[in-house]
């Protein structure tokens, strides 16, 4: 389970996160939701230590060391191999550093996504720069997964294939915390939501029980809360 | 370990290009700087000769010969070290800053490896220093081969002497410097270049985790060092104090030590807790 603790970051004067606490269990896909600048990115680069916060976050009960890097995985919405490196390279250099790396699965995501071995990282489209980062997020035989808008900028079909992916690949027992704007793709794949704001963590609930109990979806509370 | 010289190997191959470069303008600048010089200083004796009517001898007597100090103190010879030494000093910054800066954001990736930061730090280190002996690997490998084609060019009536590779070491200030005679010396040269290199590295996690008021951090870091390491010898400069050579290097090694631990422990610190992506 990944536990944060009221966390608190601030970029200058500014407070990006205040007191942000939640849970994300194994084997749950927790969504952050929030309109731009609430602190979504920041939460994951900081559960990542990726940038320093006051607070407490602890991958099963215990704080982030350099181990804990084979076993939760962030996968960004920006390029972030080197653009000089082909596929092929980006996935070399994944299985020399991770012994968590599975070759098999990477070939099995190439194959989906009809990336290309050979070619070079600086030559992918947007919506191919995200399939690759999946690719190699999701080819570590990790616990935690934490994706930061998957579906940012990406167009309607390399979506569905990504969301695809998501049910295919990324669910099993693993823990995943996602921030997206594009609901509606994976709105079905979601277990909890945290909706954020003024980083803060504004409210918490299980989908399931919201459709059951209220009958709203994910994108009905969306409305309820930030257009009030 | 193997994570530690993968990492070496990786930051090395980044460079690679651009170092093999630097090797291959050494390599050629300093033999056409040989080729060049001996023939510039041939064609002027020969006019002198048939201007003044002179023998070789005679043009030797009154104007004297060359020797290979005239080359190694050429732009052709030394232009492409301080070209080679420019560039690794600006690689100190940019091995950093290209993985924040470049297209890509490569630091994400480096900062998640499930290796200690410090390796990182260390990785990028070894690095810079291995492509600076590489560098000086190089120098003295082509320097013998340099003086024997400089010998087998300049007729012998137009020689002072044949040097050795060792005499033109140590004649020639900038050889002197970079290829030092003495273990002792190398210690000193390198270990000096060590400190200067993690004190830089400091600075740079002090701007990447501070921002802008981290470059004031690393620029007051810079100097609070210079003055540390410096202290023995400004105490000498103020005339309350003398040391005997053997105690001022014992000082400033000691000191030189002190700050670079320091440097490379509070760096590693900054890299680990401090910065932001």
């Amino acid at each position: 389970m990944i536990e944060v603790k009221k966390i608190s970051k601030k970029y200058g004067r500014k407070k990006i996160l205040d007191g942000v606490s939640f849970t994300a269990n194994k084997g749950e896909v927790t969504c952050l939701i929030g309109i731009n600048g609430v602190g979504k990115t920041t939460t994951l680069k900081a559960i990542m230590g990726l940038t320093p916060y006051k607070g407490e976050i602890l991958i099963d009960d215990q704080k982030m060391t350099k181990d804990s890097y084979e076993k939760i995985t962030f996968i960004p919405d920006a390029p972030i191999m080197l653009p000089q490196m082909t596929i092929k390279q980006a996935m070399v250099f994944m299985a020399d550093f991770y012994t968590s790396w599975n070759s098999r699965r990477a070939n099995q995501l190439m194959g989906f996504f009809k990336l290309k071995e050979e070619t070079p990282i600086s030559e992918l489209s947007k919506g191919n720069t995200a399939k690759l980062n999946l690719m190699l997020g999701l080819s570590l035989d990790v616990d935690y997964v934490l994706m930061d808008e998957p579906f940012s900028g990406i167009d309607m079909f390399s979506r569905e294939q990504i969301a695809d992916v998501f049910a295919s690949h990324l669910i099993e027992d693993r823990g995943v915390i996602i921030t997206t704007h594009e609901i509606g793709d994976i709105e079905h794949l979601i277990d909890k939501v945290i909706l954020l704001d003024n980083g803060t963590v504004l409210r918490e609930f299980n989908t399931e029980e919201m459709r059951e109990e209220e009958g709203k979806s994910v994108v009905d509370v969306m409305r309820e809360v930030y257009q009030a | 370990m193997m994570r530690y010289l993968k990492l070496v190997n990786f930051e090395i191959n980044r460079f690679s290009k651009i170092y093999i470069s630097l090797l291959l303008i050494t390599l050629v600048s300093q033999f056409v700087g040989v080729i060049i010089g001996t023939k510039n200083f041939l064609n002027g004796a020969r006019d002198t000769m048939s201007e003044e009517r002179l023998s070789e001898a005679a043009f030797v007597t009154n104007n004297g010969g060359i020797d290979f100090t005239y080359i190694a103190n050429s732009l052709w010879f030394q232009g492409p070290i301080a070209l080679s030494a420019v560039a690794l000093i600006f690689y100190i910054f940019l091995i950093w800053y290209r993985d924040w800066f470049g297209k890509n954001t490569f630091i994400y990736r480096l900062l998640m490896l499930p290796t200690s930061r410090l390796t990182i730090y260390f990785s990028k280190a070894t690095a810079i220093f291995l492509m600076v002996l590489g560098l000086i690997a190089l120098q003295i490998i082509i320097l013998p081969m340099e003086n024997a084609l400089f010998n087998s060019t300049v007729p012998e009536v137009f020689l002072n002497m044949e040097m050795s590779s060792s005499s033109i070491m140590s004649v020639n200030v900038v050889l002197s410097f970079i290829i030092p005679s003495t273990f002792t010396q190398f210690l000193l040269s390198y270990g000096a270049g060590l400190m200067v290199m993690s004190i830089l590295f400091t600075a740079i996690m002090f701007e990447r985790s501070f921002r802008i008021k981290g470059i004031i951090f690393g620029l007051v870091y810079c100097g609070i060092t210079a003055a540390l390491f410096l202290a023995p010898v400004f105490v000498m400069g103020l005339g309350n104090f003398y040391f005997y050579p053997n105690e001022l290097f014992g000082l400033l090694l000691a000191l030189g030590i002190i700050v670079t631990g320091l440097s490379i422990w509070l760096g590693s610190w900054l890299l680990k807790n401090r910065v932001t992506v």
